[in-house]
């Protein structure tokens, strides 16, 4: 039984990083322009479709990680381009809309692209599972907690030890004060969508082995990151990261042991128990935005 | 002024031509037309509702004027973003000091400077900016050493350097708007607007806000200052431009405009006697 449940949380913590990534999104996105883009889980669909057809056509898996995640950074700041910042002025409750619709028109994307045969790639390395006490790991979880590693390793260095990202900081902390300073908020915008839209487009690259890649997997890629991005604090990196591995792990420890049926409906539970009880998530600050 | 402010007050000039703001039916600024130089002060006086806080937004961007022109050094700043007129080097302070909440006073000068450095390295995109600014490189030590210190010198001058270590939701009215000064002048911007910094000071502060103003004049930047307290206004100022009604009705030195018959008629009455 214990090593049954021990089973659940690793394939948890593998699941977990990819919903860490698309959180990161989230929180990119949502801190620097106050938006919730709903379709950031499709960054990952189109980096993952991207990767799996070019690898399917014969290129080397690198290369086509690379090119993957390039499309997905385009489309991301494409999105902004044509359809948030043409819309700048509306209100939140509207930019939420548009990025609803932006999630149903890349999906739509995927799907004239791609058709609706899922697509697999090989695992990045060849070589004998992982053991862990007793669990076993795929060696592709390795590529994906090394990516998630990095990927909010290189945010920290960015955020606290650039001139850029002490910058970016300064115009979320306080936008009319920072724009008296010359700091682009625009510009900021801009490149927190083509930021966001690459990590979820590499998080789509990485798990692709694992889970193989479908033009519809943006959607519940998408939920379970916005369930994890709320769960940590939708301002909050470091709770992008926790939130993503609490989701993943009690997805499938819940899966495993009730049903599977059971993974995703537990997510909303906690949605809404978080909402209800911490609105501002676990490592989140109760302040209100300026 | 320094032989070296000179040569710079001769290239910077703020040239506002012919600049009206209409709203509906009240014409806020009416055909305003005047100059302001690097290493000058320039008070801005009119009563309530001269049009003074307008013109300042009208400068610095957060409004575009109905009519006219603004420039700095023949780049037309009117129309532009608040950003991108800051970045062009004309950035201001508001009548309420804003803080940046969560940061301590030194972090809030900090973040100026860095901003400032920012800037200078942000044409053509910040991913340049994320390199020269060496992401994770032994560099970064030097780097944030001496923004440390000339944030520590920046607050020496303003006259809260034993406030550094201060979170910023702590600080009393005054002490908010010497920081708010300090980190206005971090930027090291050509054209600096200042909206009635003395309100609410008490005299030791004022002092220091009024040092802090001759402290810019002589680095050379060009200050335009909106005030009410007149007898301030006058000691510092070295050219005085009045509004009343959205209309410049004067513009001379101090004691031109404090005899000026017109100004007086308008809005000092006795007060000056």
């Amino acid at each position: 039984m214990i090593s049954a449940i021990w089973q659940y949380v690793l394939a948890g913590v593998v699941v977990g990083a990819i919903y860490a990534l698309v959180a990161a999104g989230f929180v990119l996105i949502y801190q620097v322009t106050g938006i919730i883009n709903f379709a950031q889980g499709e960054f990952a669909m189109i980096g993952a479709m991207t990767a799996s057809s070019l690898a399917t056509g014969g290129m080397p898996p690198p290369g086509a990680a690379v090119i993957a995640v390039a499309v997905a950074a385009v489309a991301g700041g494409l999105c902004y381009l044509c359809a948030i910042r043409p819309a700048r002025a509306a209100t939140g409750v509207t930019l939420i809309f548009i990025t609803l619709g932006l999630d149903v028109a890349l999906r739509g994307v995927g799907l004239f692209a791609w058709g609706t045969n899922p697509l697999a790639l090989n695992a990045f390395s060849s070589g004998s599972a992982i053991q862990i006490f007793g669990g076993v790991l795929p060696p592709q979880a390795a590529w994906v907690l090394g990516t998630d590693a990095i990927v909010f390793v290189l945010l920290y260095l960015f955020f606290r030890h650039t001139y850029a990202g002490t910058a970016v900081r300064a115009a979320v902390a306080n936008p009319p004060i920072a724009s008296t300073f010359g700091i682009p908020l625009r510009t900021f915008a801009f490149w927190s969508f083509v930021a966001a839209a690459a990590i979820g487009g590499l998080g789509g690259v990485v798990v692709a082995p694992i889970t193989g890649a479908t033009y519809d997997m943006g959607l519940t890629l998408g939920l379970a990151g916005f369930v994890a991005a709320v769960l940590g604090g939708l301002d909050s990196l470091p709770g992008a990261l926790v939130g993503g591995f609490v989701l993943g792990i009690v997805e499938k420890v819940a899966g495993g042991l009730v049903s599977t049926g059971w993974e995703q409906g537990v997510g909303f539970l906690i949605l809404v128990l978080v909402l209800l009880l911490r609105p501002q998530g676990l490592l989140g600050r109760a302040v209100r935005r300026a | 002024m320094t032989a070296a402010a000179e040569t710079a007050a001769a290239a910077a000039t703020l040239a506002v031509r012919n600049v009206s703001m209409r709203f509906g039916g009240v014409l806020a600024l009416d055909d305003v037309t005047f100059s302001a130089r690097a290493g000058d002060v320039l008070g801005v006086m009119g009563p309530n509702g001269a049009g003074k806080t307008t013109l300042f937004n009208v400068i610095s961007g957060v409004q575009r004027p109905t009519a006219g022109t603004v420039t700095l050094n023949d780049v037309v700043l009117s129309g532009k973003s608040v950003d991108h007129v800051a970045s062009l080097g004309v950035t201001r302070t508001f009548q309420t000091p804003v803080m940046f909440w969560g940061l301590t006073v030194r972090e809030s000068v900090v973040v100026a400077l860095a901003a400032r450095e920012f800037g200078r390295r942000y044409p053509p995109a910040p991913l340049r900016a994320l390199v020269s600014s060496g992401l994770g490189s032994p560099l970064r030590r030097g780097v944030d050493r001496a923004l440390r210190e000339e944030a520590d010198a920046l607050l020496e001058r303003a006259g809260i350097r034993h406030l550094a270590d201060r979170a910023t939701e702590t600080l009393a009215f005054g002490e908010e708007r010497l920081l708010e000064l300090a980190r206005a002048l971090a930027l090291a911007p050509t054209m600096l607007l200042l909206d009635e910094p003395l309100s609410g000071l008490n005299p030791d502060e004022v002092h220091a806000v009024l040092a802090s103003i001759r402290g810019a004049r002589a680095a050379g930047i060009g200050v335009l200052l909106v005030e009410h307290a007149v007898g301030e206004l006058l000691a510092v100022a070295d050219r005085v431009v009045v509004l009343d009604h959205g209309r410049k009705i004067a513009e001379g030195d101090g004691e031109q405009v404090a005899r000026d018959p017109v100004v007086i008629d308008a809005y000092i009455g006795d007060e000056l006697e």
